[in-house]
């Protein structure tokens, strides 16, 4: 009965959450009101780890509500019925656009379709400066790696592990 | 680096164990991983997945990994990206569930996020600034730009906004081409 609850539950929330990861947490949190799963206090707790363990928040909480409840198969189905209708939909437009690339309107769409989502990044990228670059040092911290991406192409790796430490060090000088 | 199912599977894992700080962290990693490494893809390529993704129900790094996996491989390689890229979220979670809440309230796991939240919006924007090259071609595609990043700073769908720009590049394609042939007669 717990399997076709997560299924049915973590199915609804991928197909009905548009906009990425975070479009996810509203439907988190009703689960969080309608299930014993995991509390609302559980879920930001899981909403903060998320963005510290690998992956996709949306995909971490299927996990997380799925292994607590009924163990590692509750974790795999509840991950699975979150993706499952992502892959089916992604996979027919995948298709389609294969198929009709050539066509004039799907390459004024294209052309279009583009810098809109240019731009939707770049509002992302605002309001990840407005919520995470707050503080003097975080300031510092940002001007500094500015500049090295303006002498060097570093891997992304290097960009998250040396903010990382930066961060840890701050943190045990008592700075943050 | 062959194109083969497990390589492609490979890579992805790779990519879900550093897509830290957000599923939009993706993006300058398959841009790293995927462009500049393996050259499987270009920026064109990945910033048209990004705009469908938006426009797709479901988890953004999770669409963009099936569109980049089916452009590689068909079906098979979209279920091997897809699989690759939350085989070390699933892992993660598994392992830290009972520890989940002392995690959270320690001070060095608190500040590390707080660094590496820092480096993201670094990612992001020089992301931002690889795509813009490849899409903004012309005045139109400028306002376009512009346009959609004004809107989504007001919280509008990015539904709407991807569906507006599709609509909006059929309308001004079709009038470009009809001045084009009538200046020929």
């Amino acid at each position: 009965m717990i399997y076709l609850q997560l299924i049915f539950e973590y199915f609804k929330t991928g197909l009905f959450s548009f906009g990425g990861g975070y479009a996810t947490i509203p439907f988190l949190y009703h689960l969080a009101e309608n299930y014993d799963w995991f509390t609302t206090k559980q879920l930001s707790d899981m909403i903060a780890v998320a963005s510290i363990t690998p992956g996709p928040v949306g995909v971490n909480v299927a996990t997380y509500s799925g292994f607590t409840t009924s163990g590692i198969f509750g974790a795999l189905i509840a991950t699975g019925a979150l993706i499952f209708p992502s892959f089916i939909i992604a996979v027919i437009v995948a298709k389609l656009l294969a198929k009709f690339r050539e066509n004039k309107y799907v390459q004024s769409a294209i052309y279009a379709l583009k810098p809109a989502g240019c731009g939707l990044l770049a509002a992302v990228a605002i309001g990840l400066f407005r919520e995470n670059v707050v503080q003097l040092w975080a300031y510092i911290l940002f001007g500094l790696l500015f500049l090295m991406s303006l002498k060097v192409k570093k891997d992304p790796l290097v960009y998250l592990g040396l903010s990382g430490i930066i961060g840890l060090v701050l943190g045990g000088l008592k700075i943050l | 680096m062959q194109k083969s199912v497990w390589n492609i599977y490979k890579t992805f894992f790779k990519i879900g164990t550093i897509l830290l700080g957000g599923g939009y962290v993706i993006l300058p990693l398959l841009q790293s991983e995927i462009v500049d490494k393996k050259g499987w893809a270009n920026s064109e390529d990945i910033v048209e997945y990004f705009a469908l993704s938006q426009s797709l129900p479901g988890i953004i790094a999770a669409n963009i990994s099936i569109f980049v996996g089916y452009k590689l491989q068909g079906v098979r390689g979209a279920l091997a990206a897809i699989t690759g890229v939350i085989t070390p979220a699933f892992l993660a979670i598994v392992l830290i569930a009972n520890i989940l809440s002392e995690l959270v309230a320690k001070h060095s796991i608190q500040s590390i996020f707080s660094g590496v939240a820092v480096g993201v919006v670094i990612l992001v924007l020089l992301t931002v600034k690889e795509m813009w090259g490849k899409s903004l071609v012309d005045n139109f595609t400028r306002i376009v730009f512009l346009i959609s990043m004004v809107l989504a700073c007001l919280k509008i769908s990015p539904v709407l906004i991807i569906l507006g720009s599709i609509f909006a590049g059929i309308i001004y394609r079709s009038f470009k081409d009809n001045d084009i042939s009538s200046a020929d007669i």
